[in-house]
């Protein structure tokens, strides 16, 4: 294993969540003249430089991000940190905020520098109460040691920064619901464009990114893109925090450079220290990511370009690999109600389409399945699977989709357990020719 | 609930013209506009639910997938969010399998959850969702038994399917005039949406989310805003029904005729719905220039009247008498009168009182004209009313005729005869009207009983407006057409422009006749005729 700076892990277990620790440790050394005498576009570039990308799923650049958020436009520019952790299987953001508010407190006040934003809001999962008290505690010290309010750091620059607690609906980690959300609506995606960056919050430009994303900022600030780009690889830089749950020895959060094989962060005496039983597959980085076979997560390594080469996505993180013990359609049950249930109901083929792919497979889980009904689950993810306002019914229809088709076998198993699988699948009086 | 507050951009009349291409053919189509829109102008309908031209965009229903170019090349997307660009290229449902696959899935996703009770269902026959299913629905359903949907509603309505499952809120009381029906429901979040952005009253919200949401109106408050009604017409299915049209009627059966509702001076574009000669309803009939999609509860209740009060024959000092006689007796007495008042009416039409002004014409120096009314004027509600009750108030300034009604009240002692057509003196104003108690011999033309024909010495039924054909003029210096509906309560009642008319000794044969009497008086109508006034109304451009 190659030594690398733990550049978002680095103060865990150091107590950095008081401001005395944090700064002892080197933090806010950052906002002092050179950060005041950087230029906003000098900013954007440098992270632009570094190769920086979003960490919350999508992986989009994050330099370039930033830069189409208008300036002069005559309305104040918000930025927006989704700290609504939700994807089944992520956990990292929560301790990330836990451990270390003030990081993200710093990286935010860079990116409101370089985005000329005057507020900044930090939209927390209604669940995580610590990680509210934590930023909530952490906030008062840096208002209290000058580095938020008026003039922070001795400059003419002011930030503020507000923690919004949210009511812990998924879809609220989507950008559009999590502005309409704080915005005091009904936590619903909005039809793009217009993009946030254009017209977020209050119908002002806004930069909406995840926890991860901002605390990698004062790192690259202070050593360089170009320290952060040789980090990782050329496409991927920089390193990644990965929420490993699951059959394995030690489940955690690991820090690891990107574009190490998948089998080391499971199986390295640093990290997860092997696997629980015999794998029978991996979900690669949140539940709504395709699932990987053991051949695939042997060969597959953790960056954004072979993931996507893979047929997955690297996604938020969130490693969850399974052993034979575990049933796949019992895996399923559980994600197909976790997407139902957090559908906005919104959209028709969302609204609709999950609930009635979940009872579909209701029926197979209760052991009523029938003749068809796996082809009638996959048609039905193939029918919603991005046909919506927002991501979720991709989210839903991908694992449907590759679970099926990575183990069928198993499903037909569960199927073939069901005497009367043959039976026809509608009521006779509601077949055309039949009752009426 | 969508958060976007975008109104479609629709297609005027100077809107350019663009090239695009669907279905692999090149049409020229309006600039900039709505998609869903800009294929209506080349004949293409695209079935869709959530959008409406005179709501902001929500784009939740995916019904109007169509394929088009795109940043990552073709792919499906909603046309109700696609704007006409030149040059783009859009694919149907008429060349792309695609877009088929994809509407008949999203046809498939609102029955899943959406109770097949048509025959009982009040919407049946106008149900958007019956007429996109029979568009692009897969003919055959592969929803099984077991696979329902739960509802929250009223525990006292629950709906039990033909399996005896529990189906949720069935006739919720949302308020004085709306009933919801909450498993026909398919969120398409119209009402929602009206209610927010037209009404300005945020009455009903969504509640809950996924396939267990539904409408509801907040906790301890109800849906009771002056324009509640709408949502009854611009919901697609028979979720949300009216109080005073439910289980009335069966809509293939009712015939339509277009026509504006006189209770405002805004002249609301209405249908006529009626059956069997009685008007079952009226529904708003969509006109951007003046109520785009909306009429008031009001309006809509104006039709309850025609029925109600209705005077069939004429009555003098007291009895009834045959139209024909109150007919003979009133020309007795214009013909001996010494000096006539012929008041005529805001509330009625143009050849109507087109008939009035002839027959002052021929009563000569002993007959004068008075007009106007004496009811309050109100304020304009910005939707479908300018406050203003006489509907036709810039028809009879056209006409010449000056709102004098106090002068003729401090003058009444100079008349012996009073004529007065279709207009509520006395339920207008007592104190007022009292002045005109003077007048010996007082003649009132009316379709209705009221005050003013309590005081009337002479009483000739005539027909209302639902049962005429005129134009009237709004208080924009908009003419409109109405149609007469064959609702009259008796086939021997006359419109007011042909009873006048027959008054005044002229032999106009229909009311084309008195539509050129009056045009001849009014130079703001010349050129103007029924059918450049059309269904849509005419700008008249001096009134601009």
């Amino acid at each position: 294993m190659s030594t690398f700076p733990k550049i978002l892990t680095g103060n865990f277990g150091k107590g950095a969540a008081d401001i005395g620790v944090y700064k002892s440790l080197g933090g806010y050394s950052n906002l002092g003249p050179k950060l005041f005498s950087t230029s906003q576009f000098e900013m954007i570039d440098i992270v632009q430089r570094s190769g920086l990308r979003g960490r919350g799923g999508a992986g989009f650049p994050t330099g370039m991000k930033w830069s189409f958020v208008p300036r002069n436009t005559g309305k104040p520019v918000y930025l927006v940190v989704n700290a609504d952790e939700g994807e089944p299987g992520t956990f990292k953001d929560h301790f990330l905020m836990l451990e270390d508010p003030h990081k993200l407190i710093e990286g935010m006040i860079l990116c409101g520098w370089a985005l000329g934003a005057r507020t900044a809001y930090i939209y927390v999962r209604g669940e995580f109460l610590n990680c509210i008290e934590s930023l909530n505690k952490a906030i008062n010290q840096a208002y209290e040691a000058g580095y938020l309010g008026k003039n922070i750091a001795g400059s003419n620059y002011s930030f503020d920064i507000y923690v919004h607690r949210g009511a812990g609906a998924y879809i609220c980690g989507e950008e559009t619901a999590l502005i309409s959300s704080l915005e005091g609506r009904k936590g619903q995606p909005r039809l793009k464009p217009p993009f946030p960056a254009v017209s977020g919050a209050w119908a002002s430009p806004t930069c909406v990114n995840n926890v991860e994303t901002l605390m990698a900022v004062p790192w690259i600030f202070e050593n360089g893109p170009e320290a952060y780009a040789k980090l990782g690889t050329p496409k991927s830089p920089g390193t990644k925090v990965f929420s490993v749950s699951g059959d394995v020895k030690r489940p955690g959060v690991y820090e690891v450079p990107l574009g190490i094989p998948m089998m080391e962060l499971l199986e390295s005496p640093d990290y997860c220290q092997g696997l629980v039983g015999t794998m029978k597959g991996c979900i690669p980085g949140g539940s709504s990511t395709p699932v990987l076979t053991p051949e695939e997560t042997a060969k597959v390594t953790l960056d954004y370009e072979a993931m996507a080469a893979a047929g997955t996505m690297l996604g938020s993180g969130a490693v969850i690999p399974f052993n034979t013990q575990r049933s796949v359609v019992g895996m399923l049950k559980t994600l197909t109600h976790f997407y139902s249930h957090e559908s906005c109901g919104q959209c028709t083929p969302c609204r609709d389409g999950t609930g009635y792919a979940d009872r579909v497979l209701d029926t197979v889980v209760d052991g009523h399945g029938r003749d068809g009904d796996l082809d009638l689950l996959v048609d039905l993810a193939n029918n919603f699977n991005g046909a919506t306002i927002c991501p979720l019914s991709a989210a839903d229809a991908a694992p449907i989709i590759n679970f099926v088709k990575k183990y069928r076998s198993e499903f037909e198993a569960v199927v073939a357990k069901n005497p009367k699988r043959d039976e026809p699948r509608l009521d006779a009086h509601f077949r055309p020719g039949g009752f009426w | 609930m969508s958060n976007s507050y975008h109104f479609p951009i629709l297609p005027g009349p100077d809107t350019p013209k663009v090239t695009i291409n669907v279905d692999n053919v090149d049409v020229q189509v309006p600039d900039g506009t709505n998609l869903v829109e800009a294929l209506k102008t080349i004949g293409i309908e695209t079935p869709h639910f959530c959008y409406h031209p005179d709501l902001p965009l929500a784009g939740n229903c995916r019904q109007c997938m169509i394929e088009t170019d795109g940043p990552r090349g073709l792919g499906l997307a909603i046309a109700c969010y696609t704007p006409v660009r030149a040059g783009m290229k859009v694919a149907t449902d008429r060349s792309s399998e695609k877009v088929k696959k994809a509407r008949a899935a999203v046809m498939e996703f609102q029955l899943a959850n959406h109770p097949l009770d048509c025959p009982i269902c009040d919407k049946a026959g106008e149900c958007t969702l019956q007429e996109n299913y029979m568009k692009v629905g897969n003919g055959e359903s592969r929803v099984r038994e077991e696979i329902g949907k739960a509802y929250h509603g009223n525990p006292d309505h629950r709906f039990t399917d033909s399996k005896g499952q529990d189906r949720g809120g069935k006739h919720v009381d949302l308020g004085p005039t709306v009933v919801l029906d909450e498993e026909r429901c398919i969120l398409c979040d119209r009402c929602t949406r009206f209610m927010r952005d037209v009404a300005g009253s945020e009455q009903l919200y969504i509640a809950d989310r996924g396939d267990r949401a539904y409408i509801t109106v907040f906790p301890g408050t109800q849906l009771d805003h002056a324009y509640d009604l709408n949502v009854t017409d611009i919901c697609p299915v028979g979720a949300l029904t009216a109080k005073h049209f439910r289980f009335q009627s069966r809509v293939w059966f009712l015939k339509k005729t277009d026509s504006i509702v006189p209770d405002d001076s805004l002249g609301a574009n209405v249908t006529i719905d009626h059956h069997e000669g009685k008007v079952a309803r009226l529904m708003p009939r969509r006109n951007g220039a003046v109520n785009k999609s909306w009429i008031s509860n009001a309006s809509r209740l104006t039709y309850q009247a025609l029925s109600e009060n209705r005077l069939v024959r004429g009555r003098a000092d007291g009895h009834d008498i045959s139209l024909e006689d109150a007919f003979a007796k009133a020309g007795m007495l214009l013909s001996k009168a010494r000096k006539v008042a012929l008041v005529a009416s805001g509330h009625l039409t143009n050849e109507d009182n087109a008939g009035l002004l002839a027959l002052a014409a021929q009563l000569g120096t002993k007959a004068e004209v008075f007009g106007g009314s004496w009811l309050e004027v109100g304020t304009p509600d910005g939707i479908s009313r300018s406050g203003d009750p006489v509907a036709n108030r810039k028809g009879l300034e056209l006409l010449g005729i000056k709102d004098n009604l106090d002068d003729l009240a401090r003058r009444a002692s100079e008349f012996d005869v009073i004529l007065i057509a279709n207009n509520d003196l006395w339920g207008a104003s007592p104190e007022k009207a009292r002045a005109l108690d003077a007048i010996a011999q007082r003649i009132v033309l009316s379709p209705w009983s009221n005050a003013t024909t309590a005081k009337a010495t002479l009483v000739v039924g005539i027909r209302a407006w639902a049962e005429v054909r005129g134009t009237m003029v709004n208080c924009n210096g908009r003419i409109q057409l109405m149609q007469a509906a064959p609702t009259t309560p008796d086939e021997r009642l006359e419109p007011a422009w042909q009873l006048l008319s027959r008054l005044a000794g002229e032999r106009w044969s229909s009311e084309i006749d008195a539509w050129k009497a009056a045009a001849a008086k009014a130079p703001a109508l010349a050129g103007v005729t029924y059918r450049t006034i059309g269904r849509q109304g005419q700008q008249l451009e001096t009134l601009a």
